[in-house]
């Protein structure tokens, strides 16, 4: 099975390598080389409804057993505390520091190349994500703008994978 | 960083007290046997599962998986003698495995017992469980809750929990802190310190302190453009100077030459030293402070009080600093001892942060470095293309660093990763399993210490192709140059995986890559003397005078 995922995260890399190179120059854009302060607090903003009509991005969430759940979520949301907010199973175990893979989400194929490429950390940590495809992402990495809005997020069978007896872990 | 080494070998370890609960409990030995229970699988757990859940049979026990694994008692392993039990095994001298072998011990039971070993009969503490096969290792990372519990350290847990209670009280930081005191000061502080955000804030500070380091590294040469004998003491220096601008905001001068014996920068040294080399005594060939205060003890809570008033200090004056600071002016990504002041209203959280960052990110950045570069020195062929790269990348040796230059710095990536699998510098990793599970199909009961030991299972034909070879490609991507092969994700994992992850980690990774980066640019590294053998003395490094020929290129 691993080797299998071996040569899928291969296939991943391969993916994103080509979209970068079509879709980017060799060198840096300003807009990469200046990061500004993502905020990425315990998910307050989530929590907060947008303020006018232009921040709002409709996405939605599909669950390991295709139930799909329509969320109005904000520019800025980060994908991993607005699932929070409205229920979903998404576990996100280290608060988005990078260091696990419970938040592990397959983007809709034709809005991957709208994401902010994925940092070389999150793709070390994406390949230890079990069921892994070309367009698996970390949730706790995807902060939404407005050009993802009618985006759709598909949750994995698991992000664990060993859960026998259908318990849920909680998120905290 | 905040990964096990021998501790987890260790035949004296505690269970690690939980601080609130288990406070009054851990004064003696007495006492300390009380609190571990035999359980009816006939192992000892430990004293905190004791109090959870003792009612209802656990789920797992209705599942088919665990009603055809085998029993825990059929694990094979060395059989304990009776009284003595497994511990005199780990003494030195008397048993069979002394402390200096550990890493070799690992080995050695994997080949004599196969892909799971139980190390039992350890008086006063948990059975020691060996998983030397990745996907059970994997499992275990992966059904870890959310308070993972990682044995570590019992001296750090005496001193915080019963020495210094004063000050320490409820926030016992991360280092051998466990369930929810453990993920809520985790929580406080991982944000900032795992941040790319705040990483990339300290690439230009930290590429200051590592030309700093150069230079003197220049001015130590002899007139074979060697470098001396204690060698190792300056890289000490350096992580000491990088862990103090990042965990205290402040330079500690610990790069200055001559540096008077009374001195601040020279004091924080000797405490450095002094702790890198005590400690492993203190936790392995003399634990009797558990039960008196030994001198060695004695000095070890001095050397520790010395550390606290340090942290104190700097971190006053990070305080001070914000408060008179008009916030208007500043400017850019606030520090991390400025985000956890900041965010948690609270010197005392980034007093104990610091304190945990400098305890464990000295010895462990600096003997990993010790590992890179006699493996640098001693492979040419290898030095010579991550030279190249940094070349093509660097064309004026004089162009500072940026994030994008590290991000493509592939080859010089690899060769850490290989080095991490190959020469681990901790030589594994460890949880207290918190619920019964199935390893291997045995039936393993909750309160056992599953060990993880990547460094074998990082040099295992089964996970990893050609194992044997040392070869940075195998960590490149095909269009960078790797090579295809087998690389199982969970087999060679020096950080961790998970909510307990290496705090340090980030960090680690940047000092490791702005030091080979700076000093392969410029710098041909040689190693003309007798091969050295790598040692166990706390961490897992080449042992011997580093005296390597440095020449610039």
């Amino acid at each position: 099975m691993f080797c299998l995922l071996l040569r899928r995260s291969a296939v991943h890399n391969s993916c994103k390598l080509i979209s970068k190179q079509i879709a980017k120059p060799a060198f840096y854009t300003p807009h990469n080389a200046l990061h500004t302060t993502i905020p990425r607090r315990h998910g307050e903003f989530e929590w907060q409804d947008p303020k006018s009509t232009d921040e709002i991005v409709n996405i939605t969430y599909v669950d390991k057993d295709g139930k799909r759940t329509k969320v109005q979520g904000k520019v800025g949301d980060n994908v991993l505390y607005l699932a929070h907010r409205h229920g979903i199973e998404m576990e996100g175990a280290c608060e988005a520091s990078l260091a696990c893979t419970t938040c592990h989400v397959y983007v809709q194929h034709d809005y991957l190349q709208k994401l902010k490429e994925a940092e070389e950390q999150e793709d070390d940590l994406l390949d230890m994500a079990p069921f892994l495809r070309e367009n698996s992402r970390l949730g706790c990495q995807i902060l939404l703008d407005k050009s993802m809005e009618g985006m759709e997020l598909e949750l994995p069978k698991a992000t664990r994978n060993f859960y026998v007896d259908g318990h849920k872990p909680k998120p905290h | 960083m905040n990964n096990l080494s021998l501790k987890a070998w260790r035949s004296t370890v505690s269970c690690g007290p939980n601080l609130r609960q288990c406070v009054p409990r851990i004064s003696g030995a007495g006492s300390r046997r009380a609190q571990c229970r035999e359980s009816s699988t006939g192992v000892a757990t430990c004293p905190h599962l004791a109090d959870s859940e003792e009612a209802s049979a656990p789920r797992i026990h209705s599942t088919s998986e665990w009603q055809n694994a085998l029993p825990y008692n059929q694990i094979p392993g060395p059989k304990p003698i009776p009284i003595l039990g497994n511990t005199w095994r780990l003494m030195p001298i008397i048993g069979q495995y002394t402390i200096s072998d550990v890493a070799k011990i690992s080995s050695l039971l994997h080949d004599r017992y196969g892909r799971i070993v139980r190390f039992g009969g350890l008086i006063g503490r948990p059975d020691l469980l060996f998983i030397y096969d990745a996907d059970e290792i994997e499992k275990c990372y992966r059904s870890e809750g959310p308070t993972p519990f990682r044995p570590s350290m019992p001296s750090l847990v005496k001193y915080k929990s019963v020495v210094r209670k004063d000050f320490f009280g409820d926030l016992g930081g991360v280092v051998g802190v466990h369930g929810e005191p453990w993920r809520e000061f985790r929580s406080r502080v991982q944000k900032p310190v795992l941040q790319l955000s705040t990483i990339r804030r300290y690439l230009q500070p930290l590429e200051v302190i590592t030309e700093d380091f150069l230079v003197r590294c220049e001015n130590l040469l002899d007139e074979n453009q060697e470098l001396p004998e204690d060698f190792d003491n300056e890289i000490h220096k350096w992580s000491l100077e990088c862990i103090g601008r990042v965990a205290l905001d402040t330079r500690l001068g610990c790069l200055e030459s001559n540096l008077k014996p009374d001195s601040e920068p020279q004091q924080i040294i000797d405490a450095a030293k002094y702790a890198l080399r005590n400690v492993a005594t203190l936790e392995l060939k003399a634990p009797y402070w558990r039960y008196f205060p030994t001198p060695l003890w004695t000095r070890y809570v001095k050397n520790m009080n010395f550390f606290v008033g340090v942290c104190m200090k700097y971190i006053q004056s990070a305080t001070e600093r914000l408060k008179t600071q008009d916030p208007s002016l500043r400017a850019g990504e606030p520090s991390l001892v400025e985000k956890v002041i900041l965010s948690q209203k609270d010197e005392k959280i980034a007093t104990i942060m610091a304190l945990d960052l400098i305890l464990v990110g000295i010895d462990t950045i600096s003997m990993a470095v010790c590992s890179m570069l006699y493996q640098l020195a001693t492979r040419p062929v290898d030095q010579q293309k991550v030279h190249e790269e940094l070349k093509r990348l660097l064309p004026d040796p004089n162009t500072p660093l940026t994030i994008p230059l590290l991000d493509q710095m592939h080859h010089l990536k690899g060769f850490i990763k290989e080095v991490f699998r190959m020469y681990s510098t901790v030589i594994g990793n460890g949880r207290t399993l918190m619920e019964d599970s199935v390893i291997c199909g045995y039936q393993v009961p909750k309160g056992v210490q599953a060990v993880f030991p990547t460094i074998v299972t990082g040099n295992m034909e089964e996970y990893v192709t050609d194992a044997a070879t040392f070869r940075p490609e195998r960590w490149l991507k095909p269009q960078h140059g790797g090579t295809p092969g087998k690389l199982h994700p969970f087999a060679s994992l020096p950080y961790g995986y998970g909510a307990r992850m290496c705090l340090g980690r980030r960090f680690a990774d940047l000092e490791m890559q702005i030091l080979l980066a700076k000093l392969l640019r410029n710098y041909k590294l040689e190693y003309n003397h007798k091969p050295l053998d790598y040692a166990v003395t706390f961490m897992y490094a080449p042992d011997g005078p580093l005296r390597f020929k440095m020449t610039r290129v």
